[in-house]
This record gives C-alpha cells, sequence and structure tokens, in this order.
C-alpha cells in the first residue's frame, strides 16, 4: 500500500497541487472560511493599535488554516466539498476515479448545482438511483457534457424509432454511448447496414442486443469480420446469421475466437453449418471447450450430430456448471470430473 | 462460510496453500487471480467501519464544541476497499514453465518464508510426462511446427526400459561427482552410504528416478523424480530419449504430480478458488508443514 501511495503521489504532485488552488478557490467561494481575508485583518488590526508582533494577540484566528497538502485521493477534500459528499449518497466509486488525473481536476471543480441537471437527465430516462452512481463511476465525463447535447442524442434515437425501453438498455448496458456525438453514433450504425447488409430492424436489433458493438471501433470489427469470413470460411449470409444471434462475437478477441473455432471445426469435427447455428460456442474460452470435450470423449460420449441418438447440443456443452454438465451431460459423477481435470 | 468477520479471516490468512496449475497460463497470472478472488471475497464479509470524525469548532477564546459526525474520508467507496490487492503477499516455492501443469504451492502473507525455504531445500518434485515418438517439433512440444518424422515401430517397452535405467545411472553417478568429494576416499565413502543427496547447487537438474509407467504404440508416458529441474530441461530431455531410441519424440503433456509432501490430492483446482476452500486447504498445508519439519529446516544432504 505504501509503495503505491508514494508512486501515486510523485505522479500525481503535480496535478493535485493544481487541483488544490482549483478547489480552495471553490470552496472559498462556497463556504464561509473566509481564509482569503485573513491577511488582510491581520494586517488592518497591526495598523490600528500599532502593536509589534511580539505582543500577544487577543483576536480568534483558529479559522485560519493552511492550504491543503497535495494529496493522492479524494479523502482529503470530501469533508469540506458538498459536490463529493452528493457523489458519495450516489453511490459513485470516487477511488475508482482516482485513476485519470483529468478527470479529478474535473471532478474537484464541480459544482452540485451544475451537475444536478444531468442527474435529473439520467432518472428522467429510466435509470434507476443506485444505478446512476455505478453509471457515473464508468463514465465520469458524462458531466462534462452540455445536457442540451445529450437531449439531442437521445431525440436522434428517437427518431431512428427506438422504443424508450430500447434506449433505456442501450444508455445502461453502454455508459459510453451519450458521450458520442449524434454524427459518430450515425456513422457507425451505417457502417453496420452497409458492412452487413442489414435492413433497419436488424440494426436496431443489433443495437439493443449489444450496444458497445455501436461504439466499438470501426477497424477491430473490420478486423473480427475477416476473421470470421477469410479464416474461417463463413460466407456473407452465414455471418449476417452470426452476427444478429450474437453481435457480441465482432468484439472478442481475434486470436480466441479463431482458437476456438479451430478447436472446433479441427478436434471435433464441427461443420460450419452447425457452428452458424450456435455461434453463442465461439464466444467459448478452449480451454473449457477441451475439457469438456476430451472428457466426453473418455467416456465415449462425443456425439455432436443431431441426427443420432445421445446427442449432445453444442450450447449446452459448454453454458452449463461443471455438476450439471459432468451428471446430466457425461452421466458420470462430478468427482470423476474433477479427478479427471487433475489428469490433464 | 461462518465466520463473517474480516479481520478474523485475514488473521488467518497465514501460511502455504497448494494449487493445481492449469496448462497455458503463467504462474504469475495465477498469483494475481488468487490475490483478486481473496480480496474481493474479504471485502464482501464484514469489514471495519468507518471511523467517526470528531470535529473540534467554535471559538478557542471561548467554549469549544465537539461533535462526532460520520468521516466521508473513511468510506470504502471513497479510500477504496479495506483490502487491497497490493496488502497480500503471495509468492511461489516452485515455477512451473508455461504448458506444465500441476501441483504449484504458494506461500501466503508470513508463508512467503516457508515457500522460501522450501525452495532452498531442494525438494524432490515428481513429473509424469507423456510423450509421443515418431515426430520431433521445433519447441519439443506437440504446439510446435514438425521438423522431423522417423519410424518408431522398432522401439520396443524394453528398449525405453534399458535406455531410462541406463540414464538414472549416470544421473546418479553425476549427483556423487558435483558434490565435489573424491568417489575413492573415505569422505566419499561416508557419503555414499547415507543413499541419494541433493547437490549444492540450485542450477543443476539432476534426476534420481526415471520409470516408463506406459507404454502403447508411438505414446509413452515416463515418470520422473528431479531436483532443479526446468520446462525446458523436460522437453529436451524426451527429445533425448527419442534419438538415443534411433527415432524423434516429443512431449504432448507435462504434469507435476509431487512436490516434496504435497501431491495431486492437496492441490485445489482453479475453479474450487474461493477464501473458504482456500482456507481450507490452508490449514491442510500447514499441518503438513508441521509435521514435517525438514521442509523448512534441512540439516543433512541426503534427499528426504
Amino acid at each position: 500500500m505504501l509503495r503505491r501511495i508514494v508512486k501515486l503521489s510523485v505522479r500525481n504532485n503535480n496535478c493535485v497541487i493544481r487541483n488544490c488552488s482549483q478547489f480552495c478557490e471553490n470552496i472559498n467561494k462556497n463556504t464561509s472560511l473566509q481564509s482569503t481575508n485573513y491577511i488582510q485583518t491581520v494586517e488592518n488590526s497591526l495598523h490600528e493599535s500599532n502593536n509589534s508582533v511580539l505582543e500577544p494577540l487577543n483576536e480568534d484566528i483558529s479559522h485560519v488554516s493552511t492550504y491543503l497538502k497535495p494529496t493522492f485521493n479524494f479523502a482529503a477534500y470530501i469533508n469540506k466539498s458538498e459536490t463529493l459528499q452528493e457523489l458519495l449518497k450516489l453511490g459513485v466509486h470516487l477511488y475508482k476515479l482516482e485513476k485519470n488525473e483529468e478527470i479529478v481536476q474535473f471532478i474537484l471543480g464541480l459544482k452540485f448545482e451544475n451537475i444536478k441537471d444531468h442527474i435529473l437527465f439520467l432518472n428522467d430516462l429510466g435509470i434507476e438511483t443506485e444505478k446512476i452512481g455505478e453509471y457515473l463511476t464508468k463514465n465520469p465525463l458524462i458531466l462534462k457534457e452540455d445536457v442540451e447535447n445529450l437531449k439531442i442524442r437521445i431525440n436522434y434515437l428517437k427518431y431512428k424509432k427506438f422504443t424508450d425501453d430500447m434506449i433505456l438498455r442501450i444508455v445502461q448496458a453502454n455508459c459510453f454511448w451519450l458521450t458520442h456525438s449524434t454524427q459518430q453514433i450515425d456513422e457507425h450504425l451505417g457502417f453496420l447496414q452497409n458492412h452487413f447488409g442489414l435492413s433497419g430492424n436488424e440494426v436496431r436489433l443489433i443495437a439493443t442486443k449489444s450496444p458497445k458493438l455501436i461504439t466499438y471501433p470501426i477497424s477491430k470489427v473490420k478486423l473480427n469480420t475477416f476473421v470470421l469470413k477469410e479464416e474461417m470460411g463463413f460466407t456473407q449470409e452465414e455471418l449476417k446469421k452470426i452476427i444478429l444471434h450474437k453481435p457480441s462475437i465482432l468484439m472478442k478477441g481475434q486470436h480466441r475466437i479463431l482458437q476456438a473455432f479451430e478447436y472446433l471445426h479441427r478436434s471435433m469435427n464441427i461443420p460450419l453449418e452447425r457452428i452458424v447455428e450456435e455461434p453463442e460456442i465461439l464466444t467459448c474460452r478452449k480451454k473449457r471447450l477441451m475439457e469438456r470435450h476430451l472428457f466426453l470423449v473418455k467416456l465415449g460420449r462425443d456425439q455432436f450430430d443431431p441426427k443420432k441418438p445421445n446427442y449432445v447440443a453444442l450450447t449446452t456443452l459448454v453454458s452449463e456448471t461443471d455438476s450439471y454438465f459432468s451428471t446430466e451431460i457425461a452421466k458420470s459423477s462430478i468427482q470423476a470430473y474433477n479427478a479427471y481435470l487433475k489428469s490433464l | 462460510m461462518l465466520i463473517r468477520d474480516a479481520e478474523t479471516i485475514w488473521n488467518t490468512l497465514k501460511g502455504i496453500i497448494c494449487v493445481y496449475k492449469p496448462a497455458e497460463v503463467s504462474v504469475q497470472k495465477l498469483r494475481t487471480i488468487i490475490i483478486n478472488k481473496i480480496c474481493t471475497e474479504l471485502n464482501e464479509t464484514e469489514v471495519r467501519p468507518p471511523i467517526d470524525y470528531v470535529a473540534i469548532e467554535g471559538d478557542p477564546m471561548k467554549s469549544l464544541s465537539v461533535s462526532v459526525r460520520p468521516n466521508y474520508a473513511d468510506h470504502p467507496l471513497v479510500v477504496g476497499p479495506r483490502y487491497q490487492e497490493e496488502d497480500l503477499p503471495l509468492s511461489w516455492s516452485n515455477n512451473l514453465g508455461w504448458n506444465t501443469t500441476g501441483v504449484l504451492i504458494f506461500g501466503l502473507r508470513s508463508g512467503t518464508r516457508s515457500a522460501k525455504f522450501i525452495r532452498e531445500n531442494r525438494p524432490t518434485r515428481a513429473y509424469r510426462i507423456k510423450g509421443v515418438l515418431g515426430e520431433a517439433t521445433e519447441n519439443g512440444l506437440k504446439g510446435g511446427k514438425v521438423v522431423e518424422k522417423s519410424t518408431w515401430r522398432h522401439v520396443k517397452q524394453f528398449n525405453m526400459d534399458r535406455l531410462l535405467s541406463a540414464m538414472q545411472a549416470s544421473h546418479q553417478k553425476k549427483m556423487f561427482e558435483m558434490c565435489g568429494v573424491d568417489m575413492q576416499s573415505q569422505l566419499g565413502y561416508e557419503l555414499a552410504i547415507k543413499g541419494l543427496i541433493r547437490p549444492l547447487d540450485g542450477k543443476i537438474p539432476v534426476v534420481y528416478g526415471l520409470k516408463c509407467i506406459e507404454f502403447d504404440g508411438p505414446n509413452f508416458t515416463i515418470e520422473i523424480q528431479c531436483v532443479n529441474e526446468y520446462e525446458t530441461y523436460l522437453t529436451s530431455l524426451i527429445h533425448e530419449i527419442g534419438l538415443k531410441l534411433h527415432s524423434t519424440a516429443h512431449c504432448t503433456a507435462i504434469q507435476c504430480i509431487r512436490h516434496s509432501y504435497f501431491t495431486l490430492e492437496h492441490a485445489l483446482l482453479m475453479k474450487h478458488w474461493n477464501l473458504q476452500n482456500i482456507i481450507t486447504n490452508l490449514e491442510q498445508c500447514n499441518k503438513i508443514l508441521s509435521e514435517n519439519e525438514n521442509l523448512v529446516k534441512q540439516e543433512s544432504v541426503a534427499l528426504i
């Protein structure tokens, strides 16, 4: 812990000093500390009485204190700052915001009146009060945006025939959606529509199913499309089917899905057509797939053809818990499965 | 879990744990996973509540008022969770390679000392290595590019056994040479009657036992007892065995089945890593440690 403090304080030193002065200005404006008037009052009293500095002073100067020393977190400020206290009451994880110096500076300079509108706006969208803290933890920079701009962005979605439930889902699942301008969002939605040949309803379906995909870098989406199309050999129609079923596949690491695919296709001999039907299998970790498949092979139950008896569905193979898998699918026991895992 | 008090749980987290390392994960990664698991679960239990803020206000010339109010500066949302990842020391006593699976020992908090002593004592480890005859790969493992193919049908179980016992004998000879004593002297004799001895140097691998436990077609399984070994050494050993049998070979699996007194049955699978299981495992391992003092404090060169 100590090491971390030293590291942080060294790194944050410059930024914090700036914060400090900024924050103190803020406090002086808001509260009754009046510490800036201190020098003046002292000087005045000296002039009036013409006392020597060595004489004892009868006046109360206990409200005078030094500026806050450079600090590495919000804890030093929070007992004096109302804004931070309000954010805490909302449930914002303030310690998580400390990682980014710019955000620390920004939050310390805030007044609660300025961010009230943002919080009311989020509440009006239908986000529960407990979730707002979580939202602000993930994306504190939304407080920087103008509320009018945010309303325009919501209106854009309504214009594009997204229902209120869909909008709520989008905003909640992707905290960064609202920080993107309408032009950017429009560009990304248009890209998806053209790249995969989707209809309006299908675009809306994808945007609601996986809102993070819309703000995901286009270059990475293109890369994963290349992996699916050229390296795995899916056709354009199959690709569209996969994406409509499991859009988040485009956000997975390229090597990860390729590894899972290679294991499925080469070791388990699953044809492409079966994978298109159950594309969530591609998002499964190769290790998990391998452990379960090898266990079934050992028991002689690796039958993945739906036309034959004792067929094992691909999704149930990976989605259930280990105890369900070992008793229901492999018809063995969890102890046997654990012992098997220790022999790998 | 019966105890909900985080401090009591934290105080019991001292000692060594024995976990099962899967393949294709580094030991460093496992360390981070365990620390994260322990810290998140500790923070979910009853942690210390924030300390109250005592405010002394008023004019010091007259009378001061003392008030106690909640201290926001000590709130877990402001200063972070009570138990942080950096606060938990965790170190391993044997480093298994990327492709190796098996028993791995971690020292938690004051147990890191025991882990260090276990490492420096050089206890023997047992490995079960699976290999395939007929193909040599670039890195000696199954994932590597195949660089050479050869016939293997002339290799029989007895060829393998003969080679392995010869290798074991030569290693045992090396073991005495490495202790730095003249083999023909009285001192050498006294050392030899103690049985197997461990090397002083922590770098040179010494094999004590080498046995083929399964031979079936091109596949074979070897069990090996050794000290100071590392992953590349074991793969090159399999490669060497392949060459000596007038064929080629590569590893398909390397599994550490025993580390001093800790065997596979003590090892905790990755999916079972939670606070409850870790504490149970900790107690079990600490018991083994207290029963076998020679693990931590070693006086004799003789092998345990």
